[in-house]
C-alpha cells in the first residue's frame, strides 16, 4: 500500500517535471514558428505581425501556465500551423499507431512465448542452439533494416513475392478496413519479429530459472511430466515477469515503431511528431511529447501494479 | 596481506548468484501450486497454440478476402475506355494548413490558386499574365492607373455573388493586415470600385510587375461575406471546391457544378496526395493509387516503364549557393567568390541528380523577364580557381576554411558533393545541415554564415539582389539603379533589357553561385490528359485534367 | 582505525581482479600478476567457447577497422563523383558507390569508429549513472532509497526515443544526444536489474561487520556491493552496447542521431534507403554489419559473464 502511494506520488511529480522539461527545451532552440510560416521572402514586419497574432510575444511563464491550465481541462491546445486541436490530430494518428502496436505485439507474443517455451522444453542441444540463435539474431536486427528486408521480400513493386503494399496508408483510412489492414501487415511483422525475439529471450530466461527452482520439480513429483509441469506451472509462474517485460518492451517498441512508421510512410504518431518537430509547431510538439511521456508513465504504473497484484511473493518486499 | 577479517563470503556469493534471475522467490506458494498441479486436467499444451494459430489463419484469410473483394469492385467501377471520375495526383511538399493569406510556401499556390481561388488576373504555364476574374484591363499612359473590367455573373462556390466590392475588400485587407505577399504590390496607393464590374488600382509610382504580382497571391479575391476557418477550409470562386483537407496528407477537391466561367472542371473529383518519401510516391504511381506524380525523383523515374509519360518541365527554382557578401567575411572578397564559382562543376552536380536540371549562370531563370544565358561566365576551371585563391592569400598549406549551412530539406548529397569539389581547389568546406527553422534564424535572420544553399523557387524575385539587408548582404548601387529603373518602367522591352544588364552584373560579381535551375520531372499514367508539366509546383490548374484508363 | 590499511589494499585488489570476491588461499599469486593470470584464464575460456570466440573475433575486427580507418580507407571519404552515382561493386569501389558517387566500403569502414565511440561513451555514461542509482537505492537513508526506487520505476517507462527527440530540440542531430538518451535509459535499467543483489549484499552480515569495524559507506559500496553485482553489470553493459548500436541506426534515420557528413553505419543505412526500389542491394551491407556486431556484443557479455564467474568456470576456481 505504502509503495503504491509513493509510486502514485512519483507519477505526478514525474509528469510535472516532464512538462517543464518539454516546455523549456522547446523554448531554447533557435528559430521560431512565425519565421517558418512567413517564409523566405517575408519582410520583418510580416513576421512581427504573425508573432503577435500567435501569442508568441507573451512572457514564457504565462505561456507555460496557459498550456498547463489547458491540459487540466483536457485542452491540449491547437496546432499553430494547422489550427487543428492537438487532441484531434493525435487521435487520428493514434488510429494508425495503436493498431500497429497491437498487431506488432500480437505477432511478438505469438512468436516469442511459444519459441521461448520450446527452447526450454527441448533437451536436444542442437535444437537448443538453433532457438538461441533465433533469439539473439532476431533481437540484433535494426528495425529499419528489418523493415527494408521485408519490403524487398514482400512489397508490391519491389519485392520478390509482391503481396503487400510497400508504403503508405490508404487515403480512405479505416473506411476501407481491408486495405488499411493490408498496409499495416508488413510494418507490424517488422516490429513483431524484433520484439518477439526479446520476449522469447525473457520467456526462456524466466522459464529456465523457474524450472531449476523447486516449483517444477515439485509439480513433477506430484505426477506431472516435465513438459506439463513446464507448461502449467512454469509458464504460470513466469507470467508476472512476462507482464512486466511486455510492459517494458512496449516502451522499447516505440523506437522501432517510429522508425517503421517513417519507413513505411504511415501517418502515425511517430511520423507526425518528427514532422511537427521539423516545423517547430511548438504547441503541438510539446503536447505530443507530454502525452506520449504521460502514456508511458501510465503504462509503467499499470505494469508495476499488475506485477504486484499477479505475484503474491512481492507483497513482503514492498514493506522493506 | 591477509584479509581474514573479511570472513569467508563464499556461501553468501553462491546464494546471490543462484538467485540472480529470480529475485524474491523466497516466499512460498508451494501449497497452491500443489493444488493446481492436482486439479489441472492433463490437457495437451499444444492445443492453445493450435487454436491461436488457426485463429490467425482465419483472420488472415478474411483479410485477403476483403482486400480481393474491394479490389475487384474497384476495377469493376473503372471500366476501360471511359473517363474516370476521380483522378489522384501525388505531390511532395504538403501544405500544413490552408490559410493562403498567412502561410508561406508554394504548396498552397500549387493546390489552391486557379483551382479553388481565383485572382484578378491569372498566370499561364509560360509564366505570362492572362485574364482571370478580370476579362481585360487598361493601363494609363503614365503607368499609375490600372482599370480592370470584370467578368459578369461571377459567384463564389457558396453561391455568394462576386463583384468589384469583393476585389476591393480583398486587396484592402491584404494591405491592412499585411498578409503574405502584400509587399509584392509595390507603390500601391488605392483600390476603388467605380461600379460593380470595374476595379481601379492606382499607384504612387509606376511598377512594371504589378500585373504579374496580381496573378499570384496578392491578386486573389476572397468572399467578404463568407465565414470560415481559413486554416482548414477554403471558399473561393474557382472551378473546384474544397471537399476535405487532411493536414500533411491530402486535399480532396470536387468540381463546382455551378462554376461561373467556361473553364469548367472536366473531372469530378481530384485528390491531391502528399508523399514525403520519393519511393513511396513512385510505388503509389506503380500500384495505381495515383495517376500523376509531380515531382517524381529523376533517378526513380528511370524505373517507370512505357506505361507512363515522364517529362521535365521548366520552372523558376534556383538552387542558390549564397555567399555572405557582408564585410568581415572571407567571402566578402570577390576573388574568393569567383574562385568558388570556378571550382564548382555544375554539369557533374546535374548528372548526379539524374540529368533533368538545367545549368543556370545568373539570378534570372528562363521563365522570368530579363533572362539571358550566363553559364559561360564561370565555366568549371580549377586552375583559375586556385590562381584567384592564391591572389587572395590562400594556399594548400593555408587553405580557405568555410562553412556551408543549409536546411535539411535538400538532403545531404549536395553538401557532400560541394565539399568534395571545393576540396580540389584547396577550400576546406565544413557542411552543416540544419533544421529549416534553425536556418531561418541563423542564416536568414542573423546572417551568421559563410555559404548557404536554398532553392529559391519564387518567380520575379530579382529584388533580392537590390536589398542590402537581405541575407546575401549584396550591395551594388548600379544593380539597384538598373533594377529600380526596370521596375518603374512603363516599357516592357526596356524593363527586360535593364533587368538583363543588372543580372549580368550580379553574376559577374559572383554575388552567389547558381548551382542549377531545378526542373520538375512529372510522370503521368497513360490516359492522363491536360496536366501541366511546366511550373506545376507553383501553378497547377487542374480544370482540363482527365484520365481515361486504357485497356 | 588501525585496521584501515588491510582494508585499503583489499579494496584496490578487488577492483583490479576480474571476479567476485572469494576466500583466499595461501598459495595464491599476488597483485598484478594474479590479475593478469586471471584475465588470461578468462580470455582463454571465452576463446574455447564457440560464441565467445565468435564475439571476440567480430569485436576485434571492429576495433581494428576503426583504428585503420583513422589512417587509411580504400578511397577518400570525400571523393565524390557525380557521373558515377549508385555504381555497382567494382574493383575500385568494392561495395559500389552511394548517391554522391562516394565509396560505400570506405564510409562503412569510417563508420565503425563513430559507432565504437558512441558505444564506449554510452556504456560509460550508463555505468556511471546506473551505479550512482544503485548506490542511492542501497543507501542507509530510507527516504533516499525509497525515493530512488520509485523514481526509477517511474522513469524507466519513458522510451529512449522520446528522450532523444526532446534532446534533439535544442541539440539538433548530435552524437551527444544518442549517448545521453541511451545512457540514461540503460542506466535506469542497470540499476533496476542490479538492485535485488545489491540489496542482498548491502544488508549482508559481512557488510554489517565491515561497517561496525569503521569502514565508510563509500568503501563498502565499492568493495562489497560492486563486486557482488559485477556479473549482472557485465551483462547489462553488453546489452547496453548492443542497444546503443541499434539506437544509433534508428535515431539517425529519424534525423536526431548522427549528423550528416559524419560517417556512421546509421548514416550509411539511411542514405541507402532512398532508392531501395532500384538499387536494392545497397541496403544489405550496413544492416548486416549492425546485426553481426550487435549479436557479437550480446554474446560477448554472456561469455564474459560465464567466464569471469568462478561458479561457472572451474578453471578460474582451480586457479585460486
Amino acid at each position: 500500500m505504502k509503495y503504491m502511494l509513493r509510486r502514485l506520488a512519483m507519477f505526478v511529480v514525474a509528469l510535472i517535471v516532464i512538462s517543464i522539461i518539454v516546455f523549456v527545451m522547446l523554448r531554447i532552440l533557435p528559430g521560431d514558428i512565425a519565421a517558418v510560416m512567413a517564409g523566405t521572402n517575408a519582410t520583418p514586419e510580416r513576421v512581427a505581425a504573425l508573432r503577435e497574432q500567435m501569442g508568441l510575444n507573451k512572457p514564457l511563464v504565462s505561456q507555460y501556465f496557459d498550456w498547463i491550465g489547458g491540459l487540466f481541462h483536457g485542452d491540449f491546445g491547437e496546432s499553430m500551423l494547422t489550427g487543428q486541436p492537438v487532441a484531434t490530430v493525435v487521435g487520428s494518428r493514434a488510429a494508425i499507431t495503436f493498431p500497429l502496436i497491437v498487431m506488432g505485439m500480437a505477432v511478438a507474443l505469438l512468436i516469442g512465448i511459444p519459441l521461448g517455451y520450446l527452447s526450454v522444453r527441448t533437451t536436444n542441444r542442437v535444437v537448443q542452439s538453433i532457438y538461441q540463435s533465433i533469439a539473439i539474431i532476431g533481437g540484433a536486427i535494426p528495425a529499419l533494416w528489418g523493415g527494408l528486408l521485408l519490403i524487398l521480400l514482400f512489397a508490391k513493386g519491389v519485392g520478390i513475392l509482391p503481396v503487400f503494399p510497400a508504403q503508405g496508408f490508404p487515403s480512405t483510412g479505416w473506411a476501407n478496413p481491408g486495405k488499411a489492414l493490408m498496409s499495416l501487415i508488413l510494418p507490424a511483422l517488422t516490429v513483431g519479429i524484433i520484439v518477439g525475439a526479446t520476449i522469447m529471450r525473457y520467456t526462456r530466461a524466466s522459464l529456465q530459472t523457474i524450472s531449476s527452482s523447486g516449483y517444477v520439480e515439485m509439480a513433477m513429483a506430484c505426477g506431472m511430466t516435465r513438459r506439463k509441469a513446464l507448461w502449467h506451472v512454469g509458464l504460470r509462474l513466469a507470467m508476472p515477469q512476462l507482464v512486466s517485460v511486455v510492459g517494458l518492451t512496449f516502451a522499447e517498441m516505440i523506437t522501432g515503431v517510429m522508425v517503421i512508421e517513417n519507413l513505411f510512410a504511415l501517418p502515425g504518431i511517430g511520423t507526425g511528431l518528427v514532422s511537427d518537430l521539423g516545423h517547430r509547431d511548438l504547441i503541438a510538439v510539446q503536447s505530443e511529447l507530454f502525452m506520449l511521456a504521460a502514456f508511458f508513465l501510465v503504462i509503467g504504473l499499470l505494469v508495476d501494479l499488475a506485477h504486484r497484484a499477479l505475484d503474491p511473493r512481492l507483497g513482503e518486499e514492498s514493506n522493506d | 596481506m591477509t584479509q581474514q577479517n573479511n570472513g569467508s563470503p563464499t556461501p553468501q556469493n553462491e546464494h546471490s548468484s543462484a538467485s540472480e534471475n529470480t529475485p524474491n522467490t523466497s516466499a512460498s506458494t508451494d501449497s497452491s501450486l500443489q493444488a493446481h498441479a492436482k486439479s489441472e486436467k492433463p490437457r495437451s499444451p499444444w492445443r492453445t497454440w493450435v487454436i491461436a494459430i488457426i485463429a490467425v489463419i482465419i483472420v488472415a484469410a478474411a483479410v485477403f478476402a476483403i482486400v480481393n473483394h474491394t479490389r475487384a469492385s474497384r476495377s469493376a467501377q473503372q471500366s476501360a475506355g471511359e473517363q474516370a471520375d476521380t483522378v489522384t495526383i501525388g505531390l511532395k511538399l504538403a501544405p500544413t494548413n490552408l490559410d493562403i493569406r498567412n502561410t508561406a510556401g508554394t504548396a498552397l499556390d500549387q493546390a489552391l490558386i486557379g483551382n479553388v481561388y481565383e485572382g484578378l488576373v491569372s498566370r499561364n504555364s509560360e509564366n505570362k499574365v492572362t485574364p482571370g476574374l478580370a476579362k481585360s484591363w487598361d493601363v494609363s499612359k503614365d503607368g499609375l492607373t490600372y482599370t480592370f473590367h470584370l467578368n459578369k455573373n461571377m459567384h463564389f462556390s457558396n453561391g455568394d455573388e462576386l463583384n468589384a466590392q469583393d476585389v476591393v475588400w480583398s486587396i484592402e485587407q491584404l494591405e491592412e493586415k499585411k498578409y503574405h505577399d502584400y509587399d509584392t504590390l509595390r507603390n500601391f496607393k488605392s483600390v476603388t470600385a467605380p461600379d460593380d464590374d470595374t476595379v481601379v488600382i492606382t499607384l504612387s509610382k509606376p511598377y512594371s510587375q504589378l500585373l504579374w504580382s496580381l496573378s499570384g497571391r496578392a491578386g486573389l479575391v476572397f468572399d467578404k461575406d463568407a465565414k470560415y476557418v481559413a486554416k482548414t477550409q477554403a471558399v473561393g470562386s474557382g472551378p473546384y471546391k474544397l471537399a476535405k483537407f487532411t493536414p500533411n496528407n491530402s486535399i480532396e477537391l470536387v468540381a463546382d457544378e455551378n462554376y461561373w466561367g467556361a473553364n469548367k472542371a472536366k473531372t469530378k473529383n481530384v485528390t491531391l496526395r502528399y508523399f514525403a518519401d520519393d519511393d513511396a510516391a513512385v510505388n503509389a504511381l506503380k500500384s495505381g493509387d495515383v495517376q500523376v506524380l509531380a515531382p517524381v525523383n529523376a533517378t526513380l523515374a528511370k524505373s517507370l516503364g512505357d506505361d507512363y509519360t515522364v517529362k521535365a518541365g521548366d520552372g523558376t527554382d534556383k538552387y542558390v549557393l549564397a555567399m555572405n557578401n557582408a564585410s568581415g567575411k572571407a567571402t566578402a572578397d570577390k576573388r574568393v567568390r569567383q574562385a568558388i564559382r570556378y571550382a564548382i562543376d555544375h554539369e557533374q552536380l546535374i548528372a548526379s541528380r539524374g540529368g533533368a536540371d538545367k545549368a543556370l549562370g545568373g539570378p534570372i531563370p528562363s521563365l522570368d523577364p530579363g533572362y539571358e544565358d550566363l553559364t559561360n561566365l564561370y565555366p568549371h576551371d580549377l586552375a583559375k580557381a586556385k590562381k584567384l585563391l592564391s591572389e587572395a592569400g590562400y594556399s594548400a598549406s593555408n587553405p580557405l576554411k568555410l562553412t556551408l549551412t543549409y536546411p535539411n530539406t535538400y538532403g545531404t548529397e549536395l553538401g557532400d558533393q560541394l565539399r568534395s569539389q571545393l576540396k580540389e581547389a584547396n577550400i576546406d568546406l565544413k557542411v552543416n545541415v540544419v533544421e529549416f527553422s534553425t536556418w531561418l534564424q541563423d542564416v536568414y535572420t542573423d546572417k551568421d554564415y559563410d555559404l548557404s544553399m536554398v532553392d529559391h523557387n519564387e518567380s520575379h524575385d530579382f529584388s533580392q539582389w537590390t536589398n542590402p539587408d537581405y541575407y546575401y548582404g549584396y550591395d551594388n548601387k548600379e544593380v539597384q539603379d538598373l533594377a529600380s529603373k526596370a521596375l518603374s518602367s512603363t516599357d516592357e522591352t526596356q524593363a527586360d533589357e535593364d533587368l538583363k544588364a543588372a543580372a549580368k552584373i550580379v553574376s559577374e560579381d559572383a554575388a552567389a553561385d547558381w548551382l542549377f535551375n531545378y526542373r520538375v520531372t512529372s510522370a503521368t499514367a497513360k490516359g492522363v490528359e491536360g496536366f501541366p508539366f511546366n511550373m506545376n509546383q507553383t501553378v497547377m490548374p487542374l480544370a482540363q485534367l482527365t484520365y481515361t484508363p486504357a485497356k | 582505525m588501525t585496521d584501515a590499511t588491510p582494508h585499503n589494499t583489499q579494496s584496490k585488489q578487488s577492483k583490479q581482479s576480474k571476479q567476485p570476491r572469494q576466500s583466499k588461499r595461501p598459495e595464491q599469486l599476488h597483485g598484478w600478476r594474479r590479475t593478469l593470470h586471471r584475465a588470461g584464464i578468462i580470455v582463454s575460456t571465452m576463446w574455447h567457447h564457440g560464441t565467445g570466440r565468435f564475439s571476440m573475433i567480430v569485436l576485434g575486427i571492429w576495433v581494428l577497422v576503426s583504428i585503420v580507418s583513422l589512417f587509411w580507407t580504400p578511397q577518400s571519404l570525400w571523393a565524390t563523383d557525380g557521373y558515377n552515382v549508385w555504381a555497382k561493386p567494382s574493383r575500385t569501389h568494392w561495395l559500389g558507390t552511394d548517391g554522391t558517387g562516394a565509396d560505400v566500403f570506405s564510409w562503412l569502414m569510417a563508420g565503425s569508429r563513430t559507432n565504437l565511440l558512441i558505444v564506449l561513451l554510452t556504456v560509460i555514461f550508463a555505468l556511471a549513472f546506473g551505479l550512482l542509482l544503485v548506490a542511492l537505492m542501497v543507501s542507509r537513508n530510507t527516504a533516499l532509497a525509497h525515493g530512488s526506487v520509485v523514481a526509477i520505476d517511474a522513469l524507466i517507462s519513458i522510451p529512449t526515443v522520446l528522450i532523444a527527440l526532446m534532446l534533439a530540440v535544442p541539440l539538433g542531430a548530435s552524437i551527444l544526444g544518442i549517448v545521453i538518451a541511451c545512457g540514461f535509459g540503460y542506466g535506469l535499467n542497470l540499476a533496476r536489474v542490479a538492485r535485488p543483489q545489491a540489496l542482498l549484499a548491502a544488508r549482508s552480515m559481512y557488510v554489517q561487520s565491515a561497517l561496525s569495524n569503521g569502514a565508510s559507506a563509500t568503501r563498502v559500496f565499492f568493495t562489497h556491493v560492486l563486486t557482488n553485482i559485477r556479473p549482472v553489470v557485465i551483462v547489462q553493459c553488453s546489452l547496453c552496447a548492443g542497444t546503443a548500436v541499434l539506437a544509433e541506426a534508428g535515431l539517425t534515420y529519424l534525423g536526431v542521431g548522427v549528423p550528416s557528413g559524419v560517417p556512421s553505419w546509421g548514416v550509411s543505412l539511411t542514405s541507402s534507403v532512398k532508392f531501395i526500389s532500384i538499387y536494392p542491394m545497397t541496403v544489405i551491407w550496413p544492416g548486416l554489419i549492425v546485426t553481426v556486431v550487435v549479436v557479437a556484443l550480446n554474446l560477448f557479455g554472456d561469455a564474459l559473464h560465464d567466464a569471469a564467474d568462478p561458479l561457472s568456470n572451474p578453471r578460474l576456481r582451480k586457479a585460486q
